[in-house]
């Protein structure tokens, strides 16, 4: 048998894979990179727009804020959740999961479209709080950023127990024990034992819904009303209705610049592999 | 720092999981600042009684009695016990200092008491140098002695160990046994301790109660369970043990005579015991090294010829197992200096043990 | 967990909140599609139907499932096929190399669709594959790989590596081993990540918007309008139905994965 023969074998799985890859995923990306310093004209010009156009900053700092508040909010939310599931006997955890796992598989316009639902003017909640008298005009709750926070931050919750609940799984229980056993009570058991070991999980959870915070499109779409944009949308009309290709690919390259250096500098306290094998 | 230790005492201790009975009416009592071991196989409830006493399991009925005061109820954060748990349960992501002084945080220690205590505790394991260490830089003795420093630091009232040596190698865990019992010495604390590991048991302990399928069978001093067990189970998993089985054909003063089949052996009836019916079956447990291989002018109160059916050299002596009429085979070790036999299989001897070499025991109950 | 703490008061209330959040909202579509009006509403008098039979009715939104169901195969036979074998050459050779190729194939879950959906825009034109069936499903197919390689890779994982050199030792060849011995070991990853491809396929919306228009009109895109015109019930029904079909896929997954644990 030729060694080398048989390596090239392997080597031909391979071949479809990277082939499709490059020809069809890497080649238009790279394309949208080139044409972000081509178009309209060769050069930084589009990028020096980030330091001069006003409508291009507000979209970035709008996007910034509310991912910044969804990965707050999800960590928080998330940690409750896993926390609960990590302690929880072994028949209580598989209905906790569910309730993770569940929406997980749901399609993001129907979750949505449930958000619309619930939250317009005509909608469940505000028929609820206006007939129970808490309010006499129905509140703003959709079309705006606290609509697109809560979709955002109901879609991310799932991301973000996933991490964490792995991390807690490695916690040995018998160091909460330990911790009880010699007098210490459930909030500092909590404080120095459980928190600083359930701390790679969370960071690892952080990143990854900020990632995905950061280039989502659907939900945002939806529930910001076109009023409220975040990055991923305002390149969307930049390119569909506007035709500036040269700012929509410019900012569709900031932030694939934005994600990978996120990353690269979480890369040394993260497991990257872990990682994304956790979120399937 | 108060050197006397205290007494614990379970009264009908029991533990069911369903339909499963872990702990059946266990009632014990450990004197201060005695070194007691719970022995047993694995399943037989030792480790749930243990952990019954920490207060991490609750009891389906009995009670744990403190200096003769109901802790039953109590938590396990207010009891006030060390404990060393299996695989010790050092604090990852503190150092050993931070980890000894664990407990003294949660009591609300000042610093400069903290550190007092955390370097005494540590001189005491003889481990004082090692304070910036992580758990994960020490080795797996360094780690158990941390473990005990932690456990002690605090001044508990009983100490708990969950099998402290099983996770360590055969060399090591000899040179922790003497350790353990000379920092038992030194603190004069009463220590409770779980193991599965009779030698063990043996050699640390001041009492020993053997459980089996949740039951205590006897508790005792190491000499006294060992020269005289109660049951079957208790000779087998001391130590190595022969069982003959009879019938006392007569019995007068303190002596007796036990027939199995064709063969008389002659048994000295252990003191206090009561004086078996002529007729009724009688089990004797007689420990391999208590059998002599006799040469041709020896005699002894029982003899008994046998072939050899095998035998293995162990270095320091030989392991034989004789095929004996009516007894079945017996197990005798030999010593290899000047062994008056060169074993062979097949090889004719001759056995012989003195009157109080055996001593009758139980059979086990179903 | 014998022996620690339960959750205190707190942080049970917080995961009880956190739950109901996550599932309430979500079953809010039910009672939805059963309204007997015809604006988005629950149901006044009766429960109706109609909303449904509005949707399983009508020729566009059963061409459109169609459609969406036909590339969603496609794109799936795409990436299980490229993705199984790239992640099988990636474990046997594992080597540096073969990590980076990984780590490529994992750049469609890194990258936001919306950065690939505009570059197919422009890419696509040239090609004559914009609007078009081959189009979409490649987009998807391609962007489906990652999936299959992480579930495969998780089983090539757990899988003994002295099988395969016992089958080549026994004079097997590089076809013979792989299809006799290393696919039929793991053919529940590879399920797994078929499962997941698809419903990638099937849910996807955001490379439709850009490559798409009025020939290729999948189930998203016409949800997606339907949500963006007019708020319509039927909207509700449409969800009813896609929340059972991935609840059924899901729990195809879950009995394949216990097998796979068995």
């Amino acid at each position: 048998m030729n060694g080398m023969a048989q390596q090239r074998g392997w080597w031909l799985l391979i071949a479809p894979a990277f082939l499709l890859m490059v020809a069809f995923y890497v080649a238009p990306i790279l394309q949208v990179l080139a044409i972000s310093f081509t178009e309209p004209e060769l050069g930084f010009g589009n990028y020096e727009r980030l330091f001069t156009n006003m409508s291009v900053q507000r979209v970035i700092i709008t996007t910034l804020r509310i991912c910044a508040i969804t990965t707050v909010l999800a960590l928080i939310l998330g940690y409750a959740l896993s926390y609960t599931i990590a302690l929880a006997a072994p028949r209580a955890q598989v209905w906790w999961l569910m309730t993770v796992l569940v929406p997980l598989w749901i399609s993001v316009l129907v979750r949505a479209f449930a958000w619309v639902t619930l939250l317009r003017r005509q909608g469940l909640v505000n028929t609820w709080l206006t007939s129970a008298g808490i309010v006499e005009q129905p509140l703003e709750l959709v079309w705006n950023e606290f609509g697109i926070i809560v979709g955002m931050v109901h879609y991310m919750v799932p991301f973000a127990v996933l991490p964490m609940l792995s991390s807690m799984r490695e916690i040995d229980p018998r160091l909460l024990a330990a911790a009880r056993g010699m007098g210490a009570g459930r909030g500092l058991a909590f404080r120095s034992i459980f928190l600083p070991l359930s701390l790679p999980g969370v960071i690892a959870a952080g990143v990854l819904v900020f990632i995905f915070s950061l280039g989502f499109y659907i939900t945002p779409a939806i529930l910001g009303g076109g009023k409220t944009l975040m990055v991923a949308e305002w390149i969307g009309l930049q390119i569909l209705d506007l035709i500036r290709w040269g700012l929509g690919t410019m900012m569709a390259t900031m932030l694939v610049v934005a994600i990978l250096v996120t990353l690269a500098v979480f890369s040394r306290v993260l497991d990257l592999r872990r990682l994304f094998g956790s979120g399937a | 720092m108060s050197t006397s230790g205290h007494a614990l005492a379970l009264d009908g201790l029991t533990k069911r999981y369903g339909s499963f009975t872990a702990v059946d009416n266990v009632s014990l009592r450990v004197e201060s600042g005695e070194f007691l071991t719970l022995l047993g196989p694995s399943g037989s409830g030792k480790t749930t009684i243990l952990m019954a006493v920490a207060g991490f399991v609750a009891p389906s009925a009995g009670t744990v009695l403190l200096d003769g005061r109901d802790i039953t109820p109590l938590p396990p954060e207010k009891r006030d016990f060390g404990m060393v748990f299996q695989g010790y349960a050092l604090f990852p992501h503190m150092n050993v200092a931070e980890n000894v002084g664990f407990p003294l945080r949660v009591r609300g220690l000042s610093r400069a008491d903290r550190d007092a205590k955390v370097r005494a505790a540590l001189d005491l394991v003889q481990l004082g140098q090692f304070t910036d260490r992580l758990p994960k830089q020490l080795s797996g003795g360094q780690q158990q002695r941390v473990a005990l420093a932690r456990a002690l630091v605090f001044d508990p009232n009983l100490l708990l160990l969950d099998e402290p040596l099983s996770a360590l190698d055969k060399k090591l865990r000899a040179e922790l046994q003497e350790e353990l019992k000379a920092l038992h010495q030194r603190v004069g604390r009463t220590f409770l301790n779980v193991t599965h590991d009779q030698e063990e048991a043996l050699s640390l302990s001041d009492r020993i109660a053997i459980l089996n399928h949740g039951k205590l069978i006897q508790a005792g001093a190491p000499a006294a369970l060992y020269e005289r067990p109660a049951t079957r189970f208790v000779a087998d998993f001391l130590g190595k043990s022969n069982f003959l089985s009879g019938t006392v054909s007569e019995a007068s003063g303190a002596m007796m005579v036990v027939a199995a089949g064709a063969t008389r052996i002659t048994q000295a009836l252990p003191e206090g015991a009561a004086r078996p019916a002529p007729g009724a079956s009688v089990l004797l447990s007689l420990r391999p090294e208590k059998i002599a291989v006799l040469g041709e002018q020896d005699s002894a109160d029982n003899v008994v010829t046998g072939t050899i059916a095998g035998w293995s050299y162990l270095g320091a002596g030989y392991s034989l197992r004789v095929a004996v009429p009516d007894l079945g085979e017996i197990r005798a070790v030999l010593s290899a200096w000047r062994a008056p036999i060169a074993p062979r299989d097949g090889l004719a001897i001759r056995l012989g043990w003195s009157a109080d070499a055996a001593v009758p025991v139980a059979e086990d109950a179903a | 967990m014998e022996g620690a703490y339960k959750p205190g008061p707190l942080g049970r209330g917080l995961a009880w909140a956190t739950a109901i959040y996550l599932v309430l909202p979500i079953t809010i579509v039910l009672p939805v599609s059963l309204t007997d009006q015809r604006f988005l509403s629950l149901p006044q008098e009766t429960l109706s139907l109609r909303h449904f039979a509005t949707v399983l009715g009508s020729a566009e939104w059963l061409g459109s499932i169609w459609q969406s169901f036909l590339i969603a195969i496609v794109a799936t036979v795409i990436a299980v096929g490229a993705g199984t074998l790239c992640a099988i050459g990636c474990w046997r050779i594992s080597r540096r190399s073969t990590d980076l190729i990984r780590a490529l194939m994992l750049l469609p879950i890194i990258i936001p669709s919306i950065v690939y959906a505009i570059g197919l825009y422009r890419y696509f034109g040239p090609l004559g594959l914009l609007d078009r069936f081959l189009g979409v499903a490649l987009a998807h197919g391609v962007t489906g790989i990652p999936y299959v390689v992480i579930t495969v890779s998780t089983a090539l994982a757990a899988f003994d590596p002295r099988l395969e050199q016992a089958a080549r030792g026994m004079g097997a060849s590089l076809r013979q081993t792989l299809a006799w011995v290393i696919l039929p070991r793991i053919m529940p990853g590879i399920a797994s990540g078929a499962i997941f491809a698809f419903i990638h396929s099937w849910d996807e919306l955001v490379m439709v918007l850009f490559i798409a228009s009025r020939n290729i009109f999948t189930l998203p895109r016409r949800i997606w309008d339907g949500i963006n015109e007019n708020l319509d019930p039927a909207m509700a029904a449409v969800a009813v139905l896609l929340i059972i079909f991935t609840s059924a896929l899901l729990l195809l997954d879950l009995t394949l994965r216990r097998r796979r644990n068995q």
